[in-house]
C-alpha cells in the first residue's frame, strides 16, 4: 500500500506512510506466526517495533525525510523456544493475538489520519472552498 | 508489495492446516474400535505432520512463513491386545487387536486446533479490514 515519491510540503505524510509499511510487515509476522502455531520447531518471529517506529518518527517530524528507515535495517529476531516446550514451537498465541488486535486497531487510526491530511490539502488546494 | 495478499495466503495455508488435522482427528475417532481395514489388521491413528515453508523475502526485510501439511503418518504404537474370545477377528487364543487410540487426547487435539483455527480465521478478517480502511484513504 505504498504511496512512494508522494511528497507535500512535510515528511509527515511519508513518515505516515512508512508507519503503514511497518504495520503491514508487523502484520505479516503476526500472521505467520498463528499459522505455524502448531508446527514442531517454529520459532516465532518479531521485529523491534517501538525502535523501528521511534526513529521514523523522530525523523519524519524533524524533516530529514530522504532517509527514512526501513524494516530490512533492523534484523528481524526469533523469539528462543521454551526448554520446558516439548515440540520446540516459541509461538505464545495470546500473545500474537494481542498484537494482531492492536496493529489492526492502529493501522485503521493511521489510514483515518491520512485521509484527514489529503482533506486538508483538498481543502488548501481548492483556496477553502472543498 | 507483497503485504495485505501474501497475509491472505499465510492464513488461509493455517486454515487448510487446521482443517487437515480436523479430518484426521475425525477418521481416529470414528475408528477408534476398528480392527479390519485394507491393508489388513487394525486401523492406525493418523498424524498429521505440519512443516513451515519460507516466503521470499519481502522489500521491507521481513519474511512471512505458510504452513503445509508434509505428509499423513501413521501411529507407529503397536495396536492393542484385548481379550475378547467372541469376537469374530480374535486369533486362537482369544485375544483381538484394536488400535491405541485415545478418546480424551483426541478431544483434546480437537479443542487445539478448534482455537487455532479461530486464531487464523481472526487474522483473515483483522486483515480485511485493514485493506478496505485503506481502500478509504482519500474519500
Amino acid at each position: 500500500m505504498s504511496v512512494s515519491g508522494f511528497r507535500l510540503f512535510d515528511g509527515v505524510n511519508s513518515g505516515l506512510e512508512r508507519v503503514l509499511d511497518l504495520r503491514e510487515a508487523q502484520h505479516t509476522l503476526v500472521s505467520s506466526n498463528l499459522a505455524n502455531a502448531d508446527t514442531p520447531g517454529y520459532l516465532a518471529r518479531e521485529m523491534p517495533f517501538g525502535e523501528i517506529l521511534a526513529a521514523v518518527m523522530d525523523e519524519a517530524v524533524t524533516g530529514g525525510a530522504e532517509e527514512l528507515p526501513q524494516v530490512g535495517e533492523a534484523e528481524v529476531e526469533e523469539r528462543p523456544a521454551d526448554p520446558g516446550d516439548l515440540d520446540g514451537n516459541s509461538v505464545d498465541a495470546e500473545h500474537e493475538a494481542g498484537t494482531l488486535a492492536l496493529n489492526t486497531v492502529l493501522y485503521n487510526a493511521l489510514t483515518a489520519g491520512v485521509s484527514r491530511r489529503l482533506a486538508l490539502l483538498r481543502f488548501a488546494a481548492s483556496d477553502g472552498r472543498g | 508489495m507483497a503485504g495485505i495478499s501474501e497475509v491472505f495466503s499465510i492464513a488461509s495455508s493455517g486454515l487448510g492446516a487446521g482443517r487437515t488435522r480436523l479430518q484426521s482427528i475425525a477418521t481416529n475417532m470414528a475408528n477408534a474400535r476398528t480392527t479390519r481395514t485394507e491393508a489388513g489388521g487394525p486401523y492406525q491413528r493418523q498424524v498429521p505432520v505440519f512443516e513451515t515453508e519460507d516466503l521470499a523475502e519481502g522489500d521491507d526485510g521481513t519474511r512471512g512463513a505458510r504452513v503445509v501439511v508434509s505428509e499423513v503418518m501413521e501411529d507407529p504404537r503397536p495396536p492393542l491386545r484385548v481379550h475378547d474370545p467372541g469376537h469374530p477377528d480374535a486369533d486362537a487364543d482369544g485375544y483381538v487387536l484394536y488400535p491405541d487410540i485415545n478418546v480424551l487426547q483426541e478431544m483434546v487435539d480437537l479443542m487445539t486446533t478448534s482455537r487455532s483455527y479461530e486464531a487464523n480465521a481472526n487474522v483473515v478478517e483483522a486483515t480485511r479490514d485493514m485493506a478496505l480502511q485503506a481502500l478509504q484513504i482519500g474519500r
